[in-house]
Order: C-alpha cells, then structure tokens, then sequence
C-alpha cells in the first residue's frame, strides 16, 4: 500500500533498476577514464549500487510491496513483468550477493587491467537475475535469463592469461548455448500449443489443451534450461570447470546469486505458466523434478567426496545444494497446503546458501590471494595463520553440512521438515543421508586448517581488506540468519503460498 | 509468608560454601583458617537456623508451594521448573538435614583437620555441595527437580567415598557407589519421563500434582495416557520404575552392596552418607509421593517385603564383622529396610519416625566411632581394641546412648520408631488376611522378618560395643589412644542427647496406655497442604490398597502391648547373647561355631560375587556383541555406503572429461532419455 500510494508502480521494479543504472554509471565512468585501475572508485560505485538495491528490496519486502496483503503483485509492461513477494525475495539476495562479491573483488583484482569492465558485468548478470525474479511471460524470463548468462561467459573467462579460466569461459558458453537453445525450442513448442508467452494466459490454455505431446516436450526443454541455470543435472556439467576456472568472486556469485535466479524463474513458471491445477495429467513435472532432485543432490555430494582441490570441491557441493533446492519443486502435490512452506523453505535455503556459499568461495579467493595452493593438504595449518578467515571458513562449512549452530542446519531443517510435512519423507530421508555425506568432504577442509600440521612455509604478507571484509560479512550473514531465520522463514512461505492461491 | 521467602537461601548456602571452598581449592593456596571449614560451619549452622524458622513457621498452619523458576516450557504439554515445596514433613526433614550437616562439619575439625589431612578445600567443598544437593532434594516441589538434586547426591557421594583417590580402595569404592546407584537411577529416570508422559506434570502438591491425577484417574474421575495398560497396572509399572532409584539410594536388596564399601570415606561422610543423605534420600523420595505409592497395593507389597528382607537380610551379614564401620554400614542397610517395611505397609509416619531417630542416633555411632578412629590411629579392626570405656568416657558414653537406641531398648528413641514400624507391618498384615488379600500373607512375611531382624540388631550391635569398650585393652594403640578435643565431644553430646530423646515425640504405646495427647509426630503430620497429610495417606491406603488394621488379642491397645513386648525381649535377649559371648575380658571369635555359615556371612551372602559375575559373565558379553554388532554390521553399512559413495564419487569425476563435446553429448542424452521416459509415461507419442 506504501508504494501505490506514494510512488509510481513502475518503481516497483527499482532493487533491478538501481542495478542496471550502476552498470551504466559504470561504463560512463570507464569512458571518462578508459584505464583506470582505480579499484576502490569503481568497487565502491558497485558496493553502493547493490546496497541500494538491496536497500530497496528490504523496504519493499517490510513495506508489503506487491504482496497479497496489499493488493498483490503489481504486473509492468503489459504482464511481461511481476513484483511480488518472491520477485522482492530473490532480488534481496541477489543484492546482497552482488555486494560481498564487490566488496570482495576490490582486492581480488587490484592491479588487474579491465576493473570496470568486470564491475558492469556483474551489475548487468544481476540485472538479468533481477529481472529473471520478475519475469512473467516466457519470453521475458528467456531475454533475463540471456541477460543474466552472457556477462557470466565472459566474466568466467575473466582472467585473459590464466588458460584455465578461459577454457571454463568457453565451455561455459558452449554448454550455455545447447541449454538455451533447448530451452528457447521449449519455449516455442509450449507457444505452439497454447498460443501464449505469458504465464496466466498459458495456464489457462494449457488447462484442456489437445496438445499434450507437444506442450509436455515443451515444458520438459524448459525445465532443461532451468536445470542449466541451477546447475542440475544432467545440465551440470558446466559448473565444476567453471567454478574452478573462474576467477573466485565470480564462482562465488555464479554459483550463489545465478543459481538462486534460475530457481526464481523456475519457480514462477512451475507455479503460474505450468500451475499443477491446470497442467494436463500426462505432463508429471513434479516427478521429473523428484528424479533431478534425488539425481543431482546425489551426485553433486558423491563426486565432491573424492575430490582434492577444494574449488572444485566447493563446486560439485554447490550442484549437490542444487539438490536440495529442488526440493522445493519436487515436494509439490496439486492443492496440498504444504505448497507454499515446502517451496518457501527452499527459498530460504537459498538465501542462506547466498551467505554460505559466497563466503567459502571468498574464502577461496583470498587464499587465491595469499597463493598458497588449491589442494586440501595447501591448506594445513592455515588456522595458526590467519585465524579469523579460518574461523569464518569453518562456519561456512559447518552450515553448509546443516550443523547446528549455523543458518545453513535451520534452512535444510524447514526444507526437510517441509518435505516431510508435504508427505515426500523419502526426499527427506535422501537428503538427510546426503547431507551426513557432505559432512565428510566439508570437515576435510576444516580438519586441514585447525588439526593438521603446515606442510610447507606460508607466505602470507598481507591481510587484504576487502576479502576480509566480504568474508566476514558472510560469515555474520551464516551466524545472523540462525536467530534471524523465523521471520526469514515467514517472509519467504508467505511469499511462496502466494503464488499458489 | 516473609519466612518463605528466605527459603531458597537453605539451599543457597552451603553450596555458596561450596563455591567459597572451590575457589580456595582452584588457588591453590591455604587462604582459609581451618581449610575452609569455618565457611561450611556457618553456612550449615546459617541453613539450620533458617530451617527451624521454617518449622515454626509451617507448624503455625503456613505451607509454601512455588515455582521458582520455569526453564523450559512446551506450550500446552508440559513445564519443566524448580520450585520449594515446603510443608510438615520437609520443614521437619531440613532441620534434621541441616543439624546433622552442622554437626558433622564441627565434627570433621577433629576428625581431618587436627589430623593433619591434606586436600582439605576440596573435602569442604565436597561436603557443601553435598549438602546443598540433599537440602534441594528434600524441598523439591517436582519429581523431576528431585531427580536432578538426587543425581547431584549421588555424585557428592562418589566424590567424598573417593577423597583419598591415592589409595587403591576409596576411588574403587567410590566407582561401585556410583555405578550400582546410577542403575537403579536408570530405572528412576525412565519413571520420571513416565510420569511426563502419563500425567504431563511431575508437581508433588497441588490439586493438579501427579498423585492427585493418578487418584482420579483410578476412581475413573480423569484420563491419562497409561499407554495401553490398566491404569492400575501402569501406574504399579511407574511406581516400580521410580523405587529403583530408591532401591539403589537406600541400599536396599540388590543394590546395597554399594554402601559397605563406601566405608572407604573419610568417616564423617559416612555419617553424612547414611543419616541425613544420601542413604535418607530413597526413603524420603518414597514418603515425598506417597500419594503415588498409596493408589497401587501391588508396589506397596513390595516396598514392604523388600524392606523386611533387607532389614534380616543385612542383620545377618552385621553379626560377623571385624571392623566397626562394617558392623554400622550393614545396621544402615538395615535400618532403612524398617522404614521401607513401614512404608510398604501403610505406616507413613512410622517410616517418617524412624527415619528421623535414625538419622540421630546413626550420625552418633558413627561420629562415635570416627571418635574411636581417630583414638585408634586410623585402626577400625575391633579386635585390637578393647576397654576404651576407661580412656574416652563421653565417647562411651553417648555410643551407648546411640547403641541403645539401635538396638531398640526402652526408652531408646530407636524403640519407639522401631515398634511403631512393626506395630504398622503387624496390624495391617493381619487386617490384610483377615479381608483375604494376598498382599496381607506378604505383609506378614515381612513383619516376621523384620521382627527377627530385632534380634540380631541387638546382637550386633552389642557385640561392636563390648569389642570396643569392654574387655582388656588388645593393642598398644588401645592401651595408649589418641585424646579428642570438643570438636568431637561436642557433636557427641548434641547426637546423644538426641539419640535419648528423639523418640518420646511419639510415643504411641503409651499414649494408647494412658490416653494422653502425646502423639506429637502424628498432629505434626496430619496437617500439610491438601493431599500431603498422613490423614489422606490412611485414606489412600485404605480405599486403594484395601489395607485395614487387624488385631491379636486384647484389641488395638493389647496388640501394640503384645507387638512393643516381643520386640524387646527379642532385641534384649539379642542383647544378652552379646552379653555372654564377648562381654569378657578377653573375648574370642565365635564365629567358627557358625561353621558353614561363616563362610557365607563373610562373603555376605556372595552379593557381591554374583554381581560381578553379573557384569563380566553376562553385561560383559553382551556388551561385546553389541560391540561386534556395532563394528560389523553398523560401522559396516556405514563404512559400506561411504566406500561405495567414494568409488562412485570417483566414476563421476571420470564422466567429467574435461571434452566439452562429450558434455554436449551427455546433455542431450540425459535430456533424450528423460523425453523418451516422460513422453511414454504421459503417452505423448
């Protein structure tokens, strides 16, 4: 009600406004002064951007902007966008991402040439993820998630000397491309069928339709391209060379924010373009996403089991997290009332994972930093020499396993709960035995810091500012959302039953 | 209600003595006169005094029931608090509790610091927390409050039955306390959440406390959830349940071959132990939920036969020790045994009598014979003693009192409680046959035990005395005994007073004979807050248990003429036989006479030897399955399913080429196959 009675509606959209303008400023500034390395200029424009985005979003989200108990969700440019509780939701994450990963880039890149460049792709991924949240005909979400993807190819390939992280750009882009042309053909099969792009009008023609084959093909290839976008299997295959050949801040915010952005958009469409009241019962999406579910949280925590560089080890525990957001999707029946609290969980896991998983991969950035190696043995004896990163990277880690006292255990405890609640107890029981498992990998990575003894000298001459900074906000972000989490947790169903009524 | 409000301190400051204590021990230091001993004197003394505040106020008609302090609450189930119930008969208990706590402090001055004994702040501490732990117990106002203090008791103990952890016996000693106790607390700990569970509260008075509920669950008045079972059958399981905590506590049969052994403390602990508490804590917990035990016939029958066992049963073991403290820790087990006959047969205020004069005249004997202890130079074999009446009169003196009193002889406190005890077991087991009731046989059984037991109390008991204080000196120590100072005497004297005069409270005997008023316990335990009077008890047990009072000839008062009169001859005649066997100059063993016996004596009964057997025959091996099991096939399938999850881990790093072209093709496999599997399923083609 704020937001109708004082401002216009088209500000609705300004978390995603806010950070497209800062792209722009961005690039003014790199044409002013083409050769700048002046880091803390341009981090601190980004900083200051993404904080106004997530200033916003907070406020809309307090302010009930677009929720259902201020009239609902304001619908822009002739329903090709929505702001809603969930599209505020995930902006705020996507925000706060975008921050810790400016904050952490600033030391990151110093001295590196091309600063600005990289500032305004990020801002402009965030735009794409921003709008992604928002997208409310197929063919918005196609163009957000376009938007979102090609800054992330090129950002990957950041590092123009570093092979590594140029191959990850390319293979990226590759896996990338058959992804979304898979997913732009769901698209026009789902057309073909129903004669519309935008989510209700799809609903509604889908509901009877004659053309099961041809929309349930088209529904399955779009899943497909949300499956890439999150990293589930079997589109996966991208995310551990990428992960691990990109420069850390940018696995940090593909694997926490562009994760998280393609499960707003998939929500969305699962939840209004393919609502379960209206599909046809020969297109069974629920089991579809039950098997990826299963399939990707399993795999994802087998192969981190075995690895030994921790990147990549973080990597395939992020396709592993993928997993259990998928619960989300998976633990859904048609007109159960557990709809909204098993897909509000995951959404609040994966807030939770934002500060989780883009601290750890910070944490990677800053020992990227210190250039002590990448393998788990590089890090023994770590905690004797930089004692407040280890101590955070142990949170991250702990949470990330879903140990108590952290957010990560109340986040997967709603999700399973949730599950439960919703009669999938066997998901549960999946994910429950698979997050026994990540235990072990996770707890290799600490035992490395604090127990084992240094294998070699470090030479650790500086404690950059920046990456500390960011690490510890994430740090404090895990810690906070442990008390923080009920009203997280409310916020996020509330949000979520929303798109079910 | 201003007295109430300094309740909490009774509790508060001993163990405010115990932190005092603590601190001193952590530093390191001897920054306390008397290694502490002067903080615990006056927190105990401090604690007394309040203590009788308390009594004079709850006999002014005042009871006190709060909640303190609600720490966890479960919305609409249940509540989990510390609160005080005080009223007669845990106002009476704090008193007795403290007084003796104060006494044994004064007492320990002689007994360890004049001997010069080192670690004296952690003993301080030790007996303060004890004491705190026992004063918390007994104003307990839940079951569960009672629980945890009954824990913090049992771990006191463990800790003061080891002071002397250098040797080799006390830590050994202190383990087997602990260990057999914490069994029987097992048991206790699954009753209490069966209490929860059944009733949703473990509150010990109100009109919504467990008992209460229980009441009206019986009289079909309320539900519980007796998860199944006829609420008369489950409560009889929960009543159970909850006296194997008592059982392990009070030493009764099985569970006493705990208390013999935790002679190994320094002897001022052993008073603590099995007069005021620890020992005490079982038979109180009973009294504290009579209620309970009062609604079920079946637990009450073996309350009481198990004590009527316990009391022959550790009687018999007494009559052949050699040492003094071995004599007086079988009299413990047996003396506790009375009470539990007394509880088990409707004789709430029997039990409560006894328990009271015993832990007066219990604390003298044994202060008593730490005296002698500390005369003897730390020699307790009896045997090398012999006519220290000569050397240390006061000692001799109030021992007697204290011996007299054990041993049941007019006008003894220990009489009048005994009698009374099986007074109660007598009159309710033949009113029990006479109304057919099988329990009545039991009852009878029981009595006839305790009543035998009468006679080897008198025996051995009079056997320590005339070992110790008669004869001829046997020993240069006896002939040349280390003097006592006032610190010992004067507990003495506090205790043998007492030991006199604790039981003309009640004397029923001679009220019955005279019609006097003079029953002072029984008006002291009529009145109490709704449900917690002795008045409502008979009711329980009348109603519930079918319990009547029977007679023998000449009516009430001839019976308990006839009940007092057989018991004297028997403890006297008892008495006598010590008498005539060691009251010489130079007694010698009798014991081979027992001939087959002896040998089953010493080794009391085997108790100890089936028990261990128990642990290495039977606990041991299963806990070794439980082991293999635990290795092989739990540690197995977990070993099993990370081995797999490790070799499959390292199948899917292998898909993972590196080729993009190879993921190109995965991708649009997977994505093949799910469209061949979904499109079949939906019949899309």
């Amino acid at each position: 009600m704020l937001l109708q009675s004082q401002l216009p509606n088209s500000l609705a959209l300004a978390p995603v406004l806010v950070l497209a303008l800062t792209a722009l400023l961005l690039l003014v500034v790199d044409s002013i002064d083409p050769d700048s390395t002046n880091s803390a200029a341009l981090a601190g424009i980004s900083v200051v951007g993404a904080l106004t985005s997530l200033g916003f979003a907070g406020w809309f989200l307090s302010a009930g902007t677009g929720q259902v108990s201020t009239g609902g969700g304001i619908s822009l440019y002739g329903e090709a966008l929505v702001v809603d509780g969930m599209a505020l939701f995930f902006m705020a994450i996507f925000a706060s991402v975008t921050a810790m990963v400016a904050i952490g880039s600033y030391d990151y890149l110093r001295g590196k040439p091309h600063q600005a460049e990289f500032y305004t792709l990020v801002m402009f991924a965030a735009t794409g993820m921003g709008l992604m949240a928002a997208a409310n005909s197929l063919a918005t979400a196609f163009v957000a998630l376009e938007l979102a993807s090609l800054p992330s190819y090129a950002l990957v390939a950041f590092l123009k000397k570093n092979r590594g992280s140029v191959e990850a750009g390319l293979k990226y882009f590759l896996i990338g491309a058959v992804s979304s042309a898979v997913f732009v053909f769901g698209i026009s099969l789902v057309y073909a069928a129903t004669g519309s792009m935008v989510f209700s009008d799809v609903a509604e023609a889908l509901n009877g339709t004659e053309f099961v084959g041809v929309a349930g093909l088209g529904v399955l290839m779009i899943a497909g391209g949300f499956a890439f976008k999150t990293a589930s299997v079997p589109f996966h295959f991208w995310a551990p060379e990428a992960y691990e050949g990109a420069p850390a801040p940018i696995s940090a915010f593909l694997s926490s924010a562009s994760k998280a952005a393609g499960f707003a958009v998939a929500f969305r469409v699962f939840t209004e373009a393919f609502a379960l009241s209206a599909i046809p019962a020969g297109i069974d999406w629920v089991l579809l996403f039950q098997i990826l579910a299963v399939v990707t949280m399993t795999l994802g925590n087998f192969a981190a089991a075995t690895q030994e560089n921790v990147k990549r080890m973080l990597a395939y525990s992020s396709i592993g997290h993928a997993g259990y957001a998928l619960i989300g999707l998976a633990a859904l029946s048609a007109g159960s009332a557990q709809n909204g609290n098993v897909m509000g969980a995951s959404m609040a896991h994966l807030l939770v994972y934002g500060f989780m998983n883009t601290g750890a991969f910070l944490f990677i950035a800053l020992t990227e930093h210190w250039d002590i190696g990448r393998r788990f043995e590089d890090f023994n004896g770590l905690g004797s020499q930089a004692p407040v990163a280890c101590a955070a990277m142990t949170v991250f880690m702990f949470s990330l396993a879903g140990l108590p006292p952290f957010g990560g255990f109340f986040s997967k405890y709603f999700l399973f709960a949730g599950a439960i609640g919703a009669g999938f107890w066997w998901l549960a029981a999946v994910g429950a035995v698979n997050s026994a498992l990540s235990l072990f990998y996770y707890s290799r990575v600490v035992k490395a810091i604090w127990i084992e003894d240094p294998s070699g000298e470090f030479q650790i001459t500086s404690k950059p500012i920046g990456l500390y900074a960011a690490v510890m906000i994430a740090a404090l972000g895990t810690l906070v959302l442990l008390p923080g989490f009920g009203p997280v947790i409310e916020m996020a169903q509330t949000a979520a039953t929303a798109l079910f009524a | 209600m201003a007295a109430f409000d300094y309740a909490p301190a009774i509790v508060l400051l001993p163990f405010l003595s115990f932190l005092v204590s603590v601190g001193v021990a952590v530093s390191g230091r001897d920054l306390l006169p008397k290694g502490g001993a002067l903080p615990g004197i006056a927190a105990t003394a401090g604690s007394f005094l309040l203590s009788v505040w308390m009594f004079l106020t709850v006999s002014g008609g005042q009871y006190y029931d709060e909640t303190i302090y609600t720490w966890a609450a479960v919305e609409g189930s249940f509540e989990l608090t510390f609160g005080l119930l005080i009223d007669p008969l845990s106002a009476m208990m704090l008193v007795i509790v403290t007084l003796i706590a104060t006494l044994v402090h004064v007492f320990s001055l002689g007994y360890m610091n004049d001997d010069g004994q080192t670690g004296l702040p952690r003993y301080y501490a030790g007996l303060g927390l004890f004491t705190a732990s026992m004063l918390g117990f007994v104003v307990a106002d839940n079951l569960l409050m009672a629980f945890m203090f009954f824990e913090l008791v049992g771990l006191c103990s463990y800790l003061l039955i080891g002071f002397w952890f250098r040797e080799a016996g006390p830590p050994s000693a202190a383990k087997k306390a602990f260990l057999v106790t914490r069994f029987g607390d097992y048991f206790f700990l699954i009753g209490v959440v069966a209490v929860f569970a059944t009733f949703g509260t473990s509150q010990f008075a109100g009109a919504e406390a467990f008992p209460v509920l229980a009441e009206e669950v019986l009289l079909g008045e309320a539900s519980a959830n007796t998860f199944g079972f006829a609420p008369q059958t489950w409560f009889t399981i929960v009543g159970l349940l909850v006296l194997g905590g008592v059982v392990g506590k009070s030493a009764q049969f099985p569970l006493h071959t705990w208390l013999p052994d935790a002679m190994e403390g320094p002897t001022p602990v052993s008073a603590l132990i099995h007069a005021a508490t620890m020992v005490a804590a079982g038979v109180y917990l009973v009294a504290r939920m009579y209620g309970f035990y009062a609604l079920t016939p079946t637990t009450l029958a073996i309350i009481a036969f198990i004590g009527g066992f316990t009391a022959l049963f550790a009687a018999t073991m007494g009559v052949v020790k050699r040492e003094i403290k071995q004599v007086l820790a079988y009299s413990t087990i047996s003396q506790y045994g009375y009470m539990m006959l007394a509880l088990g047969s409707g004789g709430y205020i029997a039990a409560t009598f006894h328990l009271m004069t015993h832990a007066f005249f219990k604390a003298l004997l044994f202060l008593g014979a730490g005296s002698v202890i500390i005369a003897m130079h730390h020699n307790e074999d009896m045997w090398d003693m012999g006519n220290l009446k000569e050397k240390m009169p006061v000692t001799y003196a109030t021992f007697l009192a204290g011996s007299l009193a054990l041993a049941g002889i007019f006008p003894f406190s220990g009489f009048w409680s005994k009698d009374e005890v099986l007074y109660e077991a007598l009159v309710h087991g033949l009113g029990g046959l006479g109304g057919g009731e099988a329990e009545g046989a039991l009852l009878l059984g029981a009595w006839a035990m305790g009543l035998l037991a009468v006679f080897f109390t008198g025996f051995y008991t009079f056997r320590m005395v005339f070992l110790t204080f008669h004869g001829e000196s046997r020993s240069d120590t006896a002939r040349n005994p280390h003097g006592v100072g006032w610190n010992v005497k004067g507990p003495l004297a506090v205790l043998g007073v007492l030991a006199v005069v604790a039981g003309f409270v009640n004397m029923v005997p001679v009220a019955k004979l005279t019609g006097a008023e003079i029953e002072f316990l029984h008006k002291w335990l009529e009145h109490g807050p709704a449900g917690l009077t002795s008045e409502h008890y008979t009711e329980l047990t009348h109603e519930f248990a079918h319990y009547t009072a029977g007679t023998l000839a000449g009516g009430e008062l001839g019976t308990a003429l006839i009940s007092g009169g057989v018991s004297l001859a028997l403890a006297l005649a008892g008495v006598g036989l010590a008498h005539v066997l060691y009251n010489v100059p130079e007694p010698t063993e009798h014991t081979d006479k027992l001939g087959g016996i002896k040998t089953l004596l010493y080794n009391n009964y085997y108790q100890d030897e089936y028990q261990v057997w128990l642990a290495t025959g039977l606990t041991l091996p299963v806990s070794r399955a439980a082991d293999k099991f635990d290795q092989g096939v739990v540690d197995g399938v977990v070993n099993g399913v990370s081995s797999v999850s490790l070799f499959s881990g390292s199948r899917v790093k292998q898909l993972q080429t590196g080729v993009v072209s190879n993921y190109a093709m995965l991708l649009t496999l997977g994505l093949t196959v799910l469209l061949v599997v979904f499109g079949l399923l939906g019949g899309w083609f």
